[in-house]
Parts: C-alpha cells; structure tokens; sequence
C-alpha cells in the first residue's frame, strides 16, 4: 500500500506457526495471463528458485533465512526458515510470482514477453520506443478501468515537459524543478508531488586514513550544524524535499520523529564543536558527487562546499559519472573523503536501511557486505542483528529507536533530505503518485 | 584498380580491427559492469558468480583475445541488460538511424547545393548575403538547442509535427533539420566558393562563349567541378549524421544506434558498445572508400593504382 503497509494480495494470509515457521494461504483460482493456474506448487517452485545456492540471483540475498518451502495442501504452504523471521511479509510485497510452465518451457523469452497475473497483460514491446499493455478483463481483483496503456521512454526532460504540455503523454516522471512552472502555466496538465521513500545523504569515511578528522564524532556533528538543509531544499530543489536527521523517513518501519529530527543550523555551534575537536581553523576535505542520478545532485553537493566553507572546511568537490562512481563505492575504494549518495527503502522497514548500511559497520561489512557506514559500535549491532530476529513489532520498533540513538551520537553520514517525486501529470488523469515511485496504472482513472 | 581496392579493403580491416581493441580497452579499465547490473546490497558471492560467468575474473589478455577470436568468428556477444545478441540490438536500430541520416543528408545537399549555386550566381546581391547569414548561424547554433527551439516552435506553438516519437513521416521532419542543418550550412558555403572559382575559371568562359545557356553553364560545367570538395564533405559529414545523431536521437527520442549507445554506456553493456562500434568502424570505412571511388567519377583526372 502507498502508506508502506502491506495487504493480501495473491497471498490471502500468511501467520507465523512459531518464530522460524510461517503458514501462507493463496488466493484460488489466479490465472496467468497465458490460461496457466497460480497453485501452491507453483509459488513453492518460485521461493526454490530463490534459495538455490548453485544459481544465486538478484534477490537470493534478501531470502538467504529461508531454509525449505513446502507445500501442505493446493492452497497453502509452510516455509521454515533458520531463525525468526520477521521480514517475511515485508519481503513478499516484492516477490513476483513467475509462471512455472512458461517460464520452463520458454526460458529467455520471458523476458521479451513476460506472462503474469497482473491487471494488464502484456501487448508489444519495441525496445527504446514503446511498451503497450492491455487491461486484462479477468483480472481477479476487477477488470481495470484505463483498456490501453502505452509507455514511451523520453529521456530528455525538456522533450518530456513538451509532450506533457501538448498532450502527447498524459504522465511524465522526473520532472525537473525547473520546468513546474511551465506545466501550471500550460492549463493542461499540473504537477503533483510524493515525499519519496528515498533519502540522499553524505557518508563520512571515518576510516580512510588515520588520524582523519573525520574520525571524531564532534567534527561529523559539526558538519551536520554546518548544513543548511533548509536551504539547500528551497534553493536548489525547489523545495521539494524534508530535510531529515536520520536514515529514515516517517513512512518506514521503524522511524521515530524524534530520534529523526533535522540537526539545526547552527554554523557558531559547529565552529565551537571544531575547535573542541582540535580544528578551531577547519581543515581540509574531499567530496564525491555523482552528476544526474539524483535530483540536482551536483548542485547540492556545491551548495555544501560553500556551507562548508563557511565553518572554514575547504571541500573539494570531484564529480563523476554514476556507473564509475556506484563501482568504486561497492567496491569499497572510495577516492574521496567523503560521498554523495541516496538510498531507497523499498521495503518500508528499517532493516532494509539500518542493517543494510550499518550494521558491522566496517570498510568489510557485515553479512550483506554493504556497510556504506564506517562506525563500529556494539550496542548498535547488537540492535540491529535483535531487530532481525524479534517478531513483536514493538520489541523491533524499541531495538530501532536504541539503534538511532547511537547513530545520532556518531553521526557517521551528514544526514540531508528526504527527496520528493516530481511528476506532470494531465489533469484528465484520476491518480496520486506513490512514495516507492512505482506508476500502478490499476490504480488510475481517465476522469 | 583491383590492387588499389584490395589494398584498401585490407585497410578497412585494419580500421576496424582497431576499433574494436580500442572499445575493448577503454570500456575495460572504466571498471566491470557487474556492480550496475546487480543492486547496490547484492552479496559478494553472487557478485562473484556473476563475475565468473561472464568471464570478467580472468587476466586481461585472456579476455582480449577471447573477444577478438569471437569477433573474427562475427560474435559479437549477448547484450548484459537484455540477454539479446548484441548484434542483433544494434541492427534492430540501423534503420532508424540510417532514416534520419539519408533524411538529413538529402535535405542537407538539396538545400545546401541550391542556397550554394543561388549565393555564387547571384554574387553580391542580397540572396548571397542572406545565404551566407544563415549558413553562418547554422553552423553556430548547438543541435541542441536547435531540436529544442523546433520543438517549441512547431511541436508546442504552432502545433504542426509530433514532438518525439517515431513511425510516421511527420516524426522525421524535426528531427531531420535538427541534425541536417549543420551540414546544409557547411554545404551551401562550399558550394558558393566553388561554383565562384569555377565560373571564372576558362573552361566556363569557353562554354559561355559557345552560346550555351546559363543553366547548362552553371549545372553542367561548373558545378561539376565544383561538386568535388562538396562530395568529400559529405562523405565526412555522413559518418557525422550517422554517428553524431546521439543528441538529436535523445532530444526527440528517436530509437535510434546513438540512443541505445549512450544507454549500453552508462550501464557499461560492454558487448552493445562493442558491437555498435564494429558495425560503425565497417560503416565508416565501406564510405570512405565509396567517397575516394566517387572521385573518379566526377573527375577522370584522378585514377587509383
């Protein structure tokens, strides 16, 4: 659902037996668009999949808890996993069902003409130009109510903004700041925003080399007091954003408001913290910006050097190209003191931040090797490896509050903003963006 | 004649054989694509998995030559993102790309060789320096900001052509003057400066003084001669539309090569890259020695050994 919660879907429930062993239930009668019958053999033959170790795929980490599905009876199921589990539902929201026979029979082809049992079925799909769906009638949850669905890649903004206004495309994605006043001036289409789930913050590399500044807690919360998030939001995003203090964002699992409250923008504290630390004339950094995977990225990167440079740290900004900059951040040889990055949670929930980029917070990483954080802390650990394991939602929701306590003490990022989703969107269209930027044409109406 | 075109043709093979070791290289010390590929918390083993089964963990050379004995065999891979011969990606789009080029070349000689001949003859009067004003500010104005004034002119104002897209002839038009109009303005002023030295040249005197009429003058003798640099030019300037459309492909989304070349790199999609520039390499040589046998033909003066 928009607000991060989750509802039966193809699952019509699913309960945990004990800590380790879940029950689900499927829905009956789910038919894939090609006449093939969704039974609980075939989702059990989609999770093997999954967890074989011979053939790893994308998503094998997110499910390497699950030990053996098996199925009870034509509509249910057990899973056992290796220890409590209270990321399954979660989890399911982003598991897709893919069609046993199809997929055996046809292999690759699935992926130029995929079969599911979704509202729309697949139509054409001319690779750069067009992708068509149609509305499938027998759609289990009602037939919906937009027949035709065309999307067409236009990858410069401007040329999209033209063909919103000229009523070519009834909805634009990435709508950049710049343009939202010629589509309010265009009467044809507005703009509508989302808070995104996606937060953009700085990593500190504490541990790049010794005797860093970066090392000291009192200097990374300098910087934090040295940022005017407020600003930066308004000037160069348009003001579309929240500044925020945390790694989190209120629609995820886990978030506290209070523990989650913006650092002020105090430039004479942060000079006070400096010169406590031993820096009471700054002293010099680099920062790594990547250029246009981000909302005006490189622009709020310059708009820090210059905050920066205001508590007298001398920033040196080196901007790179997203594909050489995201290899050289996960494979841990960051050239600069310091990088730019954004991370969208799109499970809703705190482990998928917390866990993923503190936990075992050394350049090494811990179990899924991320760790984009450099704090090494035992508490926080141990919160987050406890909030892994807990089922009770109030148990978790209390481990996640200790864990961003400590991470407000360290402040190992510079924490930013929350983003927000621009779209223009023709105001024929019935529709709300949605926070995880997914574009559910189910969901839509022509008014 | 025959040697002269073996010889050249072994050189189209060298041309291309360095292409192809250039594209290797530059994309192989821009870092491996697995960490774009796979999403940011994959874990090192099926990092590692995915390394192994493309063949990204072995040495260097090792991969070099494995590449070069499959191109040698016109394996040009399998595309990372899509699982689709590379190949077949990249000639899946040559018609569109070829479309807009022949489109732009032929509005760029028709109007260039015409604006041209109209500036020579009509030397001195306000024809000539209209030609050479906007030929002057054809040549100035970047694509880009050229497709993005048309599309505001006759896609969002005057509502005349669709603003991108691809299918129908009316889709061509924008992007067509977008990218022809550079070499149409580099054309109409080689055109002028020739048929101006060839009208004062005494093969033209010779023709008007047997009493032929002036358009047989202009077309048949000088602008004959006059054709040669011209057509060198637009030997050049066709491997610049066919390959410099990556802009206008973008602005007007355009499917085009250039398009999906600028995707595959950003994704690091080695084996696209790879393969569009191989078939570029051939393209780009096959008219460069179309062009030199061309002379020939316009001016018996030249002959290959």
């Amino acid at each position: 659902m928009p607000d991060g919660s989750a509802k039966p879907w193809l699952a019509t429930g699913v309960r945990a037996v004990n800590p380790t062993t879940w029950e689900m239930t499927i829905r009956p009668g789910i038919k894939f668009h090609n006449g093939e019958e969704l039974t609980a053999e075939t989702v059990k033959w989609n999770f093997d999949r999954v967890i074989d170790p011979a053939k790893p795929l994308r998503i094998s980490n997110s499910w390497a808890a699950l030990s053996k599905v098996e199925v009870v009876n034509p509509t249910t199921l057990r899973f056992t996993f290796r220890n409590p589990f209270p990321l399954f539902q979660t989890r399911l929201t982003g598991f897709f069902i893919l069609p046993q026979k199809y997929v055996t029979e046809n292999g690759n082809k699935y992926l130029q003409e995929p079969v599911g049992t979704g509202p729309y079925k697949f139509v054409r799909w001319v690779r750069d130009q067009q992708f068509e769906l149609e509305a499938n009638p027998n759609y289990w949850n009602g037939a919906p109510k937009i027949k035709r669905v065309i999307f067409r890649p236009i990858p410069e903004a401007s040329s999209r903004v033209a063909e919103l206004i000229s009523g070519g495309v009834d909805i634009i994605t990435n709508l950049v700041p710049e343009a939202v006043s010629a589509v309010r001036a265009s009467n044809v289409a507005e703009v509508r925003t989302v808070p995104s789930i996606r937060n953009i913050f700085v990593i500190l590399n504490t541990q790049a080399k010794p005797g860093s500044p970066l090392a000291n807690p009192k200097v990374r919360l300098a910087l934090n007091y040295a940022v005017d998030k407020r600003a930066i939001v308004k000037n160069v995003l348009g003001g579309f954003g929240q500044p925020t203090g945390c790694a989190l964002n209120p629609y995820i699992f886990g978030y506290d408001p209070r523990a989650c409250q913006p650092y002020e923008y105090n430039p004479e504290r942060a000079k006070q913290l400096l010169a406590e630390a031993g820096y009471p004339g700054g002293f010099s950094m680099t920062l790594g910006s990547p250029n246009g995977r981000y909302l005006n990225d490189r622009q709020v990167a310059e708009a820090i050097v210059g905050q920066l440079a205001q508590i007298g740290v001398k920033v040196e900004l080196r901007v790179q190209e997203w594909s050489t900059y995201v290899g050289q951040i996960l494979e841990r040889k960051i050239p600069t003191d310091a990088v730019l990055l954004g991370w969208g949670n799109n499970e809703f929930d705190a482990d998928n931040s917390l866990y993923s980029l503190f936990y075992g917070g050394t350049v090494r990483g811990g179990p899924r090797q991320v760790a984009f954080s450099y704090v090494r802390s035992v508490p926080l650990d141990n919160a987050l490896l406890q909030a892994q394991r807990t089922i009770d939602p109030e148990q978790r929701k209390k481990l996640y509050l200790d864990a961003l306590k400590v991470l407000r003490a360290e402040a190992p990022w510079l924490f930013l903003y929350q983003q927000e989703d621009l779209y223009g969107v023709s105001k024929r269209i019935d529709w709300k963006p949605r926070p995880d930027e997914r574009l559910l044409v189910a969901d839509m109406a022509i008014k | 004649m025959l040697a002269y075109l073996a010889r050249r043709l072994i050189l189209v093979l060298v041309v291309v054989w360095g292409a192809a070791t250039l594209a290797f290289f530059l994309l192989f010390f821009s870092g491996d694509p697995v960490n774009l590929l796979l999403p940011l918390d994959a874990s090192p083993e099926v990092r590692a998995q995915f390394r192994r089964a493309n063949g990204f963990d072995r040495p260097v050379a090792e991969q070099y030559l494995h590449y070069l004995s499959r191109v040698v065999q016109g394996d040009l891979g399998v595309s990372l993102r899509n699982q689709t011969p590379a190949l077949r990606l990249v000639l899946e789009r040559m018609p569109a790309s070829m479309l807009l080029a022949a489109a732009a070349l032929l509005f760029a000689v028709v109007f260039g060789v015409l604006a041209g001949v109209l500036a020579a003859v009509r030397k001195g009067t306000a024809s000539e320096f209209i030609v050479l004003f906007l030929a002057l500010l054809g040549q100035s104005m970047p694509v880009f900001w050229l497709g993005l004034m048309l599309i505001l002119v006759f896609g969002l104002e005057l509502r005349w052509l669709p603003i991108s897209g691809y299918g129908t002839w009316q889709h061509l038009v924008l992007p067509t003057l977008a990218v022809g109009t550079f070499s149409m303005a580099a054309i109409a002023r080689l055109t002028r400066g020739g048929v101006l030295r060839e009208l004062r040249s005494d093969h033209v005197r010779t023709a008007r003084a047997k009493g032929l009429s002036e358009r047989v003058v202009i077309y048949k003798h000088a602008l004959r001669n006059a054709a040669i640099p011209v057509v060198t030019v637009v030997g050049l300037q066709l491997g610049n539309l066919l390959s410099g459309a990556v802009i206008t492909e973008t602005i007007f989304a355009w499917p085009g090569v250039g398009r999906l070349v600028l995707t595959a790199v950003t994704q690091k999609d080695f084996p696209v890259v790879q393969a569009a520039v191989i078939v570029f390499a051939v393209l780009l040589a096959v008219i460069n020695l179309a062009v030199d046998l061309l002379y020939s033909l316009l001016d018996p003066r030249v002959r290959y050994h």
